[in-house]
C-alpha cells in the first residue's frame, strides 16, 4: 500500500524547511503535523510503509533495515496525534518529534542523581513520552494528546 | 542451584567478601542512616575502594601483569581468540555506592543497585595493562565500553584504534534506554577472573580528538551523552546480554545500524555510518559480547548475589560465572530455562511475556543493568515529593508476583517485594532491594513491558545464554532462574 501516499513523495521538501510549511498543522515534524511529514519520516528513516486503516485513525507502519518499527498514527484528517517504536534500534526522534524534541531532552536531561537508567518520559499536557526496553530492544511512544481522536484505544498505542 | 557455596568453598577470599557487607550494612546503616547520602558518599566509597584493593579484587591503579600466553599483537581490527584462559571461570560482583567519580564532587550521588565488576585492559601483546574497578555488569546490552577518563593516559594513548577500509579510524554511538555513548573503538587484550580475549574492540566513551563532537544521527536518539563516570554511574560497562555482539547482521551493509551504530571518523570529525563484520573470534570489527568472544565458557553466563536485606543494605558482593554447563561451578541443575527473543526479532532481543495483573507484557526481560523493577500498575500509591517523580512508595512492603512465559511454553513464578522510594533512597544503601518505578504515571497505555533489574538478581542465580550457542544441552538465546 505504499503507492496509496506516492503523491507525498511530491510534497517532499527538506526536513529543516518541513515544520514551517506544514502551516495547516501545528508545526511539529511528524507528531502532530500532516500525513505528509510521514513520507519525509520514511524516506529520513530509509524505511518501508505499510498502512493500515482502522475505524477512527489510520496507522502507518514504517520498518527499518533492522527490523525496528515505528508507527504513526494519524487522524481522519490527517493529523498525526501519535508515534509508537518498538525494535533494536531507538528511532530519531529528532526527526520524528521535530521541535517538541527538545522538550524531550530538557524534560530529561540528568540532575545530579539517580543513574537508575529509565526510559525517556515527558508528561505535560499536550505532549507525552513514554519509552523502555534494554539496548538492543527498544520500545515507547510520544502522543500529542490534543490532537487525538475521540475513541481511541490507548491500549493500541504501541 | 548451588554455585556461590561451591565458590566460596574454593575461595576463602570470596567466602570474607560475602560476610563483610552485611557487616557495613549493620554499622554504616544505623549510624548514618540519614544523613550521609549525598554528604558523605565520598567517604563510604573510600572505604570501599580501599577494602576492595586491599584484598585484591581491583583498584583503579596501573598495574603491570604478565601477559597470557596466548595474547598475541595484531593490526587493527585485528584477529582475536588466541589467548589462552586460565580456567578460573569467575570474577567477583560488588553493589556499592559506585567509583569516587561517582560518589564525590557538587553532584556526587550514591549509584543505586549497580553490580559492578573489575576488567583488565592491556596493550595488545604487551604488558603495560590497567585494572579498571567499578565496570557496570550488564545483561541488557553487548559490547565493553569505558569511560575515557577512567583509563590512565599511557594505556589509552597506546591502545591502539581500529581503523576502517579508508584508513580512519572508527567511531561507535551505542544507545541504552536513558541517552547513549559515543567514542572510538580500540583494540585490547582483555580479561575478567581467569577469562581472557586477545585484541578484542572495545568502545572508549568520550574519546577525544576525531571523536570530539557526536554526529547528530548518534544523538538524534534522544537522552543523556553518558559521556563521564558520573553520568553513566560507572567507570565503564560490560555488557554480556544475548547477543553475540552489539550490532549483529544490521551493522554489516554501509549505513545499517541497530543499538550500535558505526561510524568512519576522519581528523574533521564522524558522520558517514559504516560497514563492520560481525564476529567473535577471528577478525573482530563490531563489539563482541566479551563472554561470546572468550576461547572457553563462552555460551553465557551465571549471575549469582546474596539476598538483600529487607530495606536495603549498605554494600554486598556475588559472582558472575563465565560458561553454562561447562564447569562444575555453572550448572544449569534444576534452573527453569526460559527461551527469549533473538536479535532478528523485529521488536528486539532478550525478550519474553510477563503476567502481571492478568495482563500479558510481550516486551518484558531480565536486566541487571537496571537500578530497579519497572513495570506499570495505577493501583499502587506512587511518590509524592517530585523528585522522586514515577517511583512507587508504597506505605509498607508490598509482596507481588508475575509469571515469566518464555517461548518454549515454559513459565516461571516470580516473586518480588516493592518497597517505599523515597524511604529507600533517603538511606545511604547502595542496595534496594524494593526499588521500584511505575513508567505509565498519568495514563494507562505504556508499557507493554515489565523490567526486572538488579533487585531481581538478588537472592537468585541467574542464567544468560548467548544466541546461536548451546548451553547446557539448550540452544540460546534463553535466561534461566
Amino acid at each position: 500500500m505504499t503507492t496509496h501516499w506516492l503523491p507525498f513523495r511530491l510534497l517532499l521538501i527538506p526536513v529543516s524547511g518541513l515544520a514551517l510549511a506544514t502551516a495547516s498543522a501545528p508545526a511539529w515534524a511528524a507528531l502532530a503535523g500532516s500525513v505528509g511529514s510521514i513520507e519525509a519520516d520514511r524516506v529520513h528513516l530509509a524505511a518501508a510503509h505499510r498502512v493500515d486503516t482502522m475505524t477512527n485513525y489510520v496507522m502507518h507502519t514504517l520498518t527499518l533495515a533492522n527490523q525496528s518499527q515505528v508507527r504513526e498514527f494519524a487522524r481522519p484528517d490527517g493529523v498525526v496525534f501519535a508515534v509508537a517504536w518498538t525494535g533494536p534500534s531507538r528511532p530519531d526522534l529528532r526527526q520524528l518529534l521535530g521541535p517538541k524534541f527538545a522538550t524531550l531532552q530538557a524534560e530529561n536531561a540528568v540532575v545530579n542523581h539517580r543513574r537508575t537508567h529509565r526510559g525517556l518520559t515527558v508528561s505535560h499536557s499536550d505532549f507525552v513520552v513514554r519509552s523502555g526496553g534494554h539496548s538492543g530492544a527498544f520500545q515507547g511512544w510520544a502522543l500529542a494528546p490534543n490532537f487525538m481522536p475521540a475513541g481511541f484505544p490507548m491500549s493500541n498505542l504501541r | 542451584m548451588n554455585t556461590r557455596h561451591r565458590h566460596a568453598a574454593l575461595t576463602p577470599v570470596a567466602a570474607a567478601l560475602f560476610r563483610l557487607p552485611t557487616i557495613w550494612g549493620t554499622t554504616w546503616g544505623r549510624r548514618a542512616a540519614t544523613s550521609l547520602r549525598g554528604v558523605g558518599p565520598a567517604l563510604l566509597s573510600l572505604g570501599l575502594l580501599l577494602f576492595v584493593t586491599a584484598c585484591g579484587g581491583g583498584g583503579g591503579g596501573s598495574t603491570q601483569l604478565a601477559s597470557g600466553p596466548g595474547f598475541s599483537s595484531g593490526g587493527s581490527g585485528g584477529s582475536g581468540g588466541g589467548a589462552t584462559s586460565t580456567g578460573v571461570n569467575y570474577a567477583t560482583i560488588t553493589v556499592d555506592g559506585g567509583p569516587a567519580a561517582v560518589t564525590t564532587g557538587p553532584n556526587g550521588y550514591l549509584a543505586d543497585n549497580i553490580a559492578y565488576v573489575s576488567v583488565t585492559l592491556c596493550v595488545p601483546g604487551t604488558s603495560n595493562c590497567q585494572t579498571i574497578d567499578h565496570v557496570q555488569l550488564d545483561t541488557g546490552s553487548e559490547g565493553l565500553r569505558i569511560v575515557q577518563s577512567a583509563l590512565n593516559a599511557n594505556l589509552q594513548a597506546a591502545l591502539p584504534l581500529q581503523t576502517d577500509p579508508s584508513g580512519n579510524p572508527v567511531g561507535e554511538c551505542y544507545g541504552f534506554v536513558d541517552g547513549y555513548t559515543f567514542g572510538s573503538v580500540r583494540q585490547a587484550d582483555f580479561q575478567i577472573g581467569g577469562e581472557k580475549v586477545a585484541n578484542m574492540p572495545l568502545q572508549i566513551v568520550g574519546d577525544t580528538g576525531a571523536f570530539a563532537t557526536v554526529p547528530s544521527s548518534c544523538s538524534s536518539g534522544g537522552g543523556t551523552n553518558l559521556n563521564s563516570v558520573q553520568q553513566f554511574g560507572a567507570n565503564g560497562i560490560i555488557g554480556i546480554g544475548v547477543q553475540q555482539t552489539d550490532c549483529g547482521v544490521a551493522c554489516t551493509t554501509p549505513g545499517g545500524f541497530s543499538a550500535a551504530t558505526y561510524y568512519d571518523c576522519p581528523t574533521t570529525g564522524c558522520s558517514t555510518i559504516i560497514a563492520r563484520l560481525s564476529a567473535t573470534s577471528g577478525t573482530m570489527q563490531q563489539l563482541p559480547n566479551p563472554v561470546a568472544a572468550m576461547n572457553i565458557d563462552n555460551n553465557g553466563s551465571v549471575i549469582v548475589l546474596p539476598t538483600a536485606t529487607s530495606g536495603g543494605q549498605t554494600a554486598m558482593t556475588g559472582t558472575v560465572y563465565f560458561g553454562i554447563g561447562t564447569q562444575s561451578d555453572n550448572a544449569l541443575g534444576s534452573a527453569k530455562v526460559l527461551m527469549v527473543s533473538s536479535s532478528n526479532s523485529t521488536r528486539g532481543s532478550g525478550l519474553l511475556t510477563a503476567v502481571y495483573n492478568g495482563a500479558s507484557l510481550n516486551e518484558s526481560f531480565l536486566d541487571s543493568g537496571s537500578g530497579l523493577y519497572i513495570f506499570a500498575d495505577n493501583s499502587i500509591v506512587a511518590c509524592s515529593n517530585p523528585n522522586y517523580a514515577g517511583f512507587y512508595c508504597p506505605s509498607s512492603t508490598l509482596n507481588l508476583n508475575a509469571t515469566l512465559d518464555g517461548a518454549n511454553g515454559a513459565t516461571a513464578l516470580v516473586n518480588f517485594s516493592l518497597d517505599n522510594a523515597q524511604g529507600l533512597f533517603a538511606t545511604t544503601f547502595a542496595v534496594l532491594p524494593g526499588l521500584g518505578a511505575n513508567p505509565s504515571i498519568v495514563t494507562t497505555a505504556y508499557p507493554n513491558s515489565f523490567d526486572f533489574g538488579l533487585p531481581f538478581f538478588y537472592g537468585r542465580s541467574v542464567f544468560t545464554a548467548i544466541e546461536g550457542r548451546s548451553a547446557g544441552g539448550v540452544n540460546g538465546p534463553f535466561i534461566a532462574f
